[in-house]
């Protein structure tokens, strides 16, 4: 159960490396590329799928603590590491910042009021825009970026603190603290990631309406913290760590929940769908049309992409996760997990990328030299944060040895 | 003995008895016993050689079957039973057919499971020989039983007995059909 200090020093070395020549391919092609617009946006894939999967392991500690589980504590340790990548996730994203002040309109061209729009005037005459400038403006965007990282990193740090302290002096009050910050932690956590959504990845697109916007983000942020504490699980079971700490009806119990969250995303996802396809308002529609049609009606690749992701992203994990012997077999949801993770990938890509348009304002198509620059950017963005968490292991315990739960969580049964 | 026999019954004092001896009847072949419990055993359900449950398969044939029926009934209701346009929108899409198809997904997979449920465990039931063993108050209290009956291939009363013996049971009975 020891971790000692230098048990993943090589391998965070090793992710710090690939992370920082993924970031430098990505910068290259930034200076290099002919089409920087695609570059800009890959790396908004980038930053912004690792942050969901970062928001998801926050938000799964808070359920942790809010609900009094018990299974999840030997679990809920690396979810906290976990967690040390939010500083660097906004270190990451300066970059896009920086890009907003110095090229307004580059990124999200509503920054830019003199931006011509496909067909109807610029930005600043657009009375859609006119109507939601007290919201959508690059002060208001910077401001709400920075509370959006200083509530995560500082949310982060307090319940670090407290489950860490708690490994030395065995105090039952820092259980009691971080179900406190759970509580004002829940509310805020729903309410960043919500707007992180709205203000990064929809606003792309900000004449389109959706309420359910923020929703299908937090299905994508817990589906990625699943999936991500399910590859930690195994990895740390194959190596020895985990001998004798999990069982089986830890598998089973978190594959539940990926379960869950599976069909909790394909109701969300298929709800904005559906809503938007049966109301047929042309305010809408234009969204989803723009990732089925080009403009001369012929099916575009996006079209594709959306079947992809119907079938992937619900269901094959749906039919798969079904299974109770998928479900507590290590290799067998480890599976699952790259799976998934990969199609939130693409759900991101497929969220981000049609912004990227032609000369007759089509979609540019999914299969394109971007796809390398979204590879790139995830790669260097990941590095940095499995580097962050390969660091913060070895300066705690393994498991919170003195939490009130450990026990039940240790001898965890259906 | 003249009477049908149910089976015999042996009782047993602790848990790692009970636990023991469930893998020694397991072993040697048992497929109609039972173990009786005043609480939950966790892992006594390997030691007897239980397998899973077959309630989730029948949860899914009932989960495809409302799937199927919410599809077809919008189908035929809608597109070829009585022809209308609604709201502009085809006769039939698998999108408006949706949202009814899952809710039926949901009811038929509840009614299967509960009433797969009810088939598999056989309850409920009324009447049960080992209610006339005068000791069996007991195991809602401080005792284990473990009941082999004698439909079961491998039974044989001599055999049985000194299986039951040697496993650790007490006060072997046999049961009145």
């Amino acid at each position: 159960m020891s971790t000692p200090a230098n048990s993943t020093a090589a391998p965070a070395g090793k992710a710090l490396t690939i992370g920082l020549i993924g970031l430098a391919v990505t910068a290259l092609a930034a200076l290099l590329a002919p089409e920087k617009h695609g570059v800009a946006l890959s790396y908004l894939v980038g930053v912004s799928y690792w942050t969901a999967i970062a928001i998801g392991m926050l938000l799964m500690i808070l359920i942790h603590h809010i609900t009094d589980a018990s299974w999840s504590v030997v679990i809920r340790r690396q979810w906290e590491h976990g967690l040390a990548a939010f500083k660097w996730l906004f270190v990451l994203f300066l970059p896009l910042l920086i890009l907003a002040w110095i090229k307004p309109g580059f990124v999200w061209p509503w920054m830019d009021k003199t931006y011509v729009l496909h067909g109807h005037g610029t930005v600043g005459t657009d009375i859609l825009y006119l109507k939601k400038e007290g919201f959508l403006n690059i002060y208001t965007f910077t401001i709400m970026t920075l509370v959006f990282f200083a509530a995560w990193v500082w949310l982060s740090a307090r319940l670090r603190k407290a489950s860490f302290t708690q490994d030395s002096d065995g105090d039952v009050q820092w259980t009691y603290k971080n179900r406190f910050n759970s509580a004002i932690g829940l509310p805020i956590a729903a309410l960043t990631l919500t707007f992180a959504a709205i203000y990064w990845i929809k606003s792309l697109e900000y004449h389109w309406f959706s309420t359910m916007y923020g929703v299908w983000f937090f299905a994508n942020c817990a589906r990625g913290a699943l999936c991500g504490g399910v590859l930690i699980m195994v990895w740390l079971l194959n190596r020895g760590d985990y001998k004798g700490i999990i069982n089986t009806n830890h598998f089973h119990s978190i594959g539940m929940l990926m379960l869950a969250f599976t069909v909790f995303w394909a109701y969300v996802t298929f709800s904005q769908y559906f809503l938007i396809w049966n109301a047929n308002v042309p305010e809408e529609t234009f969204w989803y049309n723009l990732r089925e049609l080009n403009h001369d009606g012929s099916t575009n690749q996006w079209w594709y992409v959306g079947l992809v992701i119907l079938f992937g992203h619900f269901v094959v994990p749906f039919c798969a996760l079904l299974s109770y012997r998928f479900k507590v077999t290590p290799h067998i949801i480890r599976r699952i997990a790259y799976w998934t993770l990969a199609i939130i990938l693409i759900d991101l890509c497929y969220n981000i990328l049609p912004a990227l348009k032609d000369e007759h304002g089509d979609s540019l198509p999914f299969l394109s030299l971007n796809l390398l620059w979204v590879l790139t950017s995830v790669i260097g963005v990941g590095g940095v944060c499995i580097w962050a968490y390969l660091k913060s292991f070895p300066t705690t315990k393994l498991i919170p040895i003195r939490d009130p739960r450990v026990g039940e969580s240790l001898t965890h049964h259906e | 003995m003249a009477a049908p026999s149910y089976g015999l019954i042996a009782t047993f004092e602790t848990a790692p008895e009970i636990y023991h001896a469930a893998e020694q009847v397991r072993d040697a072949g048992y497929k109609n016993w039972d173990v009786i419990a005043p609480c939950p055993l966790h892992g006594l359900d390997k030691a007897m050689g239980l397998k899973r449950s077959i309630v989730p398969r029948i949860s899914l044939a009932g989960g495809l079957t409302g799937f199927c029926t919410g599809m077809s009934l919008i189908w035929w209701t809608g597109a070829s039973d009585y022809k209308l346009i609604v709201g502009g929108k085809p006769l039939f899409s698998p999108m408006f057919a949706f949202p009814v198809s899952y809710e039926l997904t949901i009811l038929f997979t509840a009614f299967a499971t509960i009433i797969g449920m009810f088939v598999v465990n056989g309850l409920p039931r009324h009447y049960h020989p080992v209610l006339k063993y005068d000791q069996i108050k007991r195991g809602m209290d401080d005792a284990f039983f473990i009941v082999i009956e004698a439909r079961d291939p491998r039974f044989n009363l001599a055999n049985t007995t000194a299986l039951l013996a040697k496993a650790g049971g007490k006060s072997i009975k046999e049961l009145e059909a």
